[in-house]
């Protein structure tokens, strides 16, 4: 379920709540990769053109214009014409050839000053970010200050002072005051490594500090000291021109501000000689540009997410529902999930994350969701709560998930509005991430009120007051902030909200994760004695089967974006059918009984982008024969329990269908 | 007996906190120690903020400690000076990080660490042979086949096998000691056991020892022969592993093993009442850390702060009121 070309690590769900993936993405070493992304992108390739194109005209000037630049030969003013491609200038030179030769000029000027620029960034930049303290302190005054300085009146005063002045005075005056917003960035990107693990693990293996800089954190920033060449690049271009256009460049020297100079001097444009007015200014947008379109490119090429195109349904090859769909929903159910499969948009192409499960949950019933990360778990119930979206859009391709006799995949934003949170609602993973910090909980509970129901102050203050209480947190804390609670306050918090208008179905995202064992154990237990009391289904998201053992009524096994097996929790745990459950249930060492020799699961699941062809377990499962590898085992009931595996293909009949009932 | 490989003697480690000019000291890891013995595996279990990672972080020498000291083979840590002795030391005391996402740096192919291993601790061995000996390491940790692992980026591996990668990195270098600070707790279930026995076989067949640092203490109980159980920066137990768990002494070890979900064992919901939750320890007073959420808590809880007291063989604990098997 997550985009097979980055990070593993990231489920969509993360995503969803705010801790996105942006980070992850930007991990990309090998040059083919970058080779094929340039090739693909057209913002980099339109770039690069144009640069080449200036290259060219920089390099070999005397091949390409037809006349020496100076040479006052021609009568002057005249307009376009074949011999001259942009008309003379007043003293009767050639502007196309003018043009040719101020090209070098402003190419160098770019390329000195973005170098120049980013020596300097990177320099101050990563060593404020890595060293901290005080050396931080002053290298992000002196940023700082460079960066509020109104720098095109200062760079007017510094080179009215050094009158005249040539290349290398424009270079050194550009360079030294153009490099501060690049280095915030560098900065502010050491700043976030130096929380990562692998500068760490250099320090502990005994790496000096010089090398940690150099030879850790700037690999690892590439893609942002490009940008902060070409955004000093692009700026040194305008700049110059800029001061040579004002006159305080070297009237002799030959660039296109020096062009526009003499051009204004002459007031061509009034003169007739508009070409040589305004060509040079084209050329300086044109050689910008260059620079603005390389720095989109890669950003884009660096950040996968910002070019992922909406699925394509047609590639969509998620396996049909076989099931009648028209079958009307039982009235006992408060939630019938028939065939959902979901995709996910990637580089590759789409990936199914969610393969056409099915089940129904009871009125009051509690389901337990168990995987791995990556098999589908997450999305699964994101697809149910319609909470799939941006910025890792998936989307539902097939089935109906029909929540009190309504699909809610037919439904519109309006009317999933007026459903969610008062008649079901969801918790997630990280209450840190899907608490507003910068609100009090009494804040975050009138939004709520206010937006779903009529509620007045009074009763809405009321009702929250309750709903902390039901979740054992003193009312005190209605005033307190997010960060003010403890992670287990922050859980039940989160819980409290769900509860706000007594929905009748709470799905709930992996909401223990993040605590420690005592704090888990007692949410689990509280989630429970909840849930006996107000009467809501749950279903519970979990990677830890053990941890919902006494919790759920029922479990649903999932592998690989498919239901792996769905039966009742006792009954699973007693004889689990599937041999993914089984490795599962004989990964847990215990802290009871004999101390015996574990061996997990051998492998690691599949690429969801390349399926193996025939059961999705069958390259790490104990018991693979050859039909496992040759056919798609299809969902089986035995004993009552659905399983999808071969070794229960006795003469039985296939449903398709979770029709059972509850212990 | 014998010197142990490595002793700890009162380590503490106190952190500056709150705004400028405050002088409240959040007491991390307070008058800790322990000993590690050859080829032996320890388990250091405790929730989140007990300090377990702030005493990995003092062996592998990221902080320096406020008061204490450690002993490497008798030697004392903080007297190391020189260049060369530090870098002794990082080669004798590798560590083997939490999260395998972020542990390895994304800009190099996953042999970078361990060939930076291999320069920096083994100079014994020539630049032709590194090649030779990065795969030779791989192929140690359950990477095979190690030729073609060597070529891939971290992004390309899953998480169970770049927390391989990261054993292989802390193997490169030859350490007497592995410091694991959780290795396995953001790994899925299915492959936590792998890297768990990985422990195991290195002790067997390298003669290496292990500080497992864990909040699951199934999993200590599955690969330490002893325990140590740290609860708000002070030591509350420690004794051999079955020993601890199956009898544990102190309040707190009794509380965090009913929290352990067993799916083998029945329920008992009442016995999880406990709402509490560690405390931030800032510039504590005297008394027992865990007296708050203590059943048993007595007068003397308040007053004095309990220390380690021998009540068994190898089996110590600072509680006031537990008592040794009769």
């Amino acid at each position: 379920m997550t985009l097979p070309s980055v990070a593993d690590s990231v489920e969509p769900a993360g995503a969803t709540v705010g801790s996105g993936p942006p980070e992850e993405a930007t991990r990309r070493g090998a040059g083919a990769d970058v080779f094929r992304a340039v090739a693909h992108n057209r913002k980099a390739l339109v770039g690069l053109g144009l640069l080449l194109f200036f290259g060219v005209l920089a390099v070999f000037p005397g091949q390409i214009a037809p006349d020496d630049p100076r040479a006052k030969i021609y009568p002057r003013g005249l307009g376009p014409s074949v011999h001259h491609l942009f008309g003379t200038t007043a003293y009767g030179e050639d502007v196309f050839s003018q043009l040719v030769f101020g090209t070098r000029q402003s190419v160098l000027i770019a390329l000195a000053v973005g170098g120049l620029a980013t020596v300097i960034a990177v320099i101050v930049g990563v060593s404020a970010g890595y060293l901290g303290g005080k050396t931080d302190g002053v290298l992000s005054l002196i940023t700082d200050v460079i960066l509020v300085i109104p720098i095109f009146p200062l760079i007017i005063v510094i080179a009215a002072y050094e009158r005249n002045s040539g290349f290398f005075t424009l270079v050194i005056v550009l360079g030294a005051l153009g490099w501060s917003y690049g280095a915030r960035q560098l900065r502010s990107q050491t700043l976030s490594l130096r929380r990562r693990d692998f500068l760490e693990a250099a320090v502990v293996r005994g790496e000096r500090k010089r090398y940690v800089i150099v030879h850790e954190i700037l690999p690892t920033m590439t893609s942002l000291i490009l940008a902060s060449f070409l955004g000093a690049a692009l700026y040194a271009v305008l700049f110059a021109a800029g001061l040579q256009f004002i006159g305080l460049g070297d009237p002799n020297s030959q660039s296109w501000g020096t062009m526009l100079y003499w051009a204004e001097n002459n007031e061509a444009l009034g003169a007739g000689m508009a070409y040589w007015a305004i060509m040079p200014g084209v050329c300086v947008a044109l050689l910008g540009a260059a620079f603005a379109l390389l720095n989109y490119a890669f950003d884009e090429i660096s950040s996968p997410a910002l070019r992922l195109r909406k699925l394509e349904r047609a590639g969509v090859d998620a396996e049909r529902a076989t099931a009648v769909l028209a079958v009307s929903p039982d009235p006992k159910n408060i939630l019938e999930v028939r065939g959902l499969s979901v995709a996910y948009a990637s580089e590759h192409g789409p990936v199914v994350a969610v393969d056409d499960v099915s089940f129904d949950l009871r009125r009051g019933e509690f389901l337990g969701i168990v995987g791995e990360s990556a098999c589908g778990k997450s999305t699964l119930v994101y697809a149910i709560a319609r909470l799939l979206g941006a910025p890792l859009a998936g989307e539902i391709t097939d089935g109906q998930v029909l929540f009190k006799g309504r699909d809610m995949v037919t439904l519109s934003d309006k009317q999933l509005r007026h459903i969610r949170w008062r008649d079901y609602s969801v918790v997630m993973q990280s209450a840190m991430n899907a608490l507003n910090p910068v609100l009090t909980v009494a804040a975050q509970m009138r939004d709520a009120c206010e937006a779903h129901s009529t509620m007045n102050k009074r009763q809405i203050e009321e009702r929250s007051r309750e709903v902390l209480r039901l979740v054992s947190i003193d009312p005190v804390h209605l005033h307190s902030y997010p960060h003010q609670l403890s992670g287990g306050m922050r859980q039940r918090a989160m819980i409290a909200m769900a509860l706000l208008f007594t929905p009748e179905l709470i799905i709930m995202d992996e909401p223990t994760s993040a605590l420690d064992v005592v704090g888990q154990r007692s949410l689990m237990v509280q989630i429970k004695e909840l849930q006996e009391q107000l009467g809501f289904a749950v279903v519970f998201v979990t990677h830890d089967m053990s941890l919902v053992r006494h919790f759920s009524d029922r479990l649903l096994v999932m592998y690989a974006a498919q239901v792996a097996e769905l039966g009742r929790t006792a009954q699973l745990f007693r004889k689990p059918l599937h041999p993914y459950t089984d490795g599962l249930l004989e990964a847990f060492p215990s802290i009871h009984g004999p101390k015996e020799h574990l061996l997990g699961i051998p492998g690691s699941p599949p690429d969801l982008l390349r399926p193996p062809a025939g059961c999705r377990f069958a390259p790490r499962c104990p018991h693979v024969f050859a039909r496992c590898t040759a056919e798609r085992p299809r969902l089986l009931e035995v004993d009552g329990e659905l399983v999808r595996c071969f070794l229960h293909d006795q003469p039985v009949v296939p449903v398709v269908e979770a029709k059972e009932g509850v212990a | 007996m014998s010197e142990p490989l490595l002793r700890t003697e009162g380590l503490t480690q106190h952190f500056r906190v709150g705004k400028l000019f405050s002088r409240q000291r959040l007491h991390a890891v307070d008058d800790v120690s322990f000993e590690i013995g050859r080829g032996e595996i320890v388990a250091l279990v405790g929730e989140s903020g007990s300090g377990k990672s702030t005493i990995a972080r003092l062996l592998a020498r990221v902080y320096k400690a406020t008061a204490g000291d450690i002993y490497f083979e008798g030697k004392r840590v903080s007297t190391l000076r020189t260049r060369r002795q530090r870098l002794g030391y990082a080669g004798d005391v590798a560590m083997v990080f939490q999260d395998p996402y972020s542990s390895i740096n994304p800009a190099y192919r996953i042999t970078h660490p361990i060939e930076r291993g291999i320069v920096l601790h083994r100079r014994d061995v020539a630049r032709r042979r590194r090649e030779n000996e990065v795969e030779k390491t791989l192929g140690t940790v359950g990477l095979v086949p190690a030729g073609r692992v060597a070529g891939k980026f971290p992004h390309e591996l899953s998480g169970g096998q770049r927390q391989r990668v990261g054993f292989a990195a802390a193997l490169a270098g030859k350490p007497k000691l592995i410091v694991a600070d959780e290795p396995v707790s953001m790994l899925d279930v299915s492959i936590r056991i792998g890297v768990l026995n990985l422990m195991s076989e290195l002790r067997e067949r390298e003669g290496l020892s292990f500080l497992y640092i864990t909040h699951d203490v199934a999993s200590a109980r599955y690969v330490a022969d002893r325990v140590l159980v740290l609860y708000a920066g002070h030591l509350v137990e420690e004794g051999p592993a079955e020993d601890v768990l199956q009898r544990p002494k102190h309040p707190y070890t009794q509380l965090l093993l009913s929290a352990v979900p067993d799916p083998r064992a029945a329920l008992g919901i009442s016995d999880a009442a406990d709402v509490g939750e560690p405390p931030k320890v800032i510039d504590p007073k005297e008394g027992c850390r865990f007296r708050d959420r203590c059943p048993f808590a007595i007068a003397e809880c308040e007053t004095v702060t309990p220390q380690l007291r021998e009540i068994g063989p190898r089996r110590r604990v600072a509680c006031h009121v537990a008592e040794p098997d009769v």
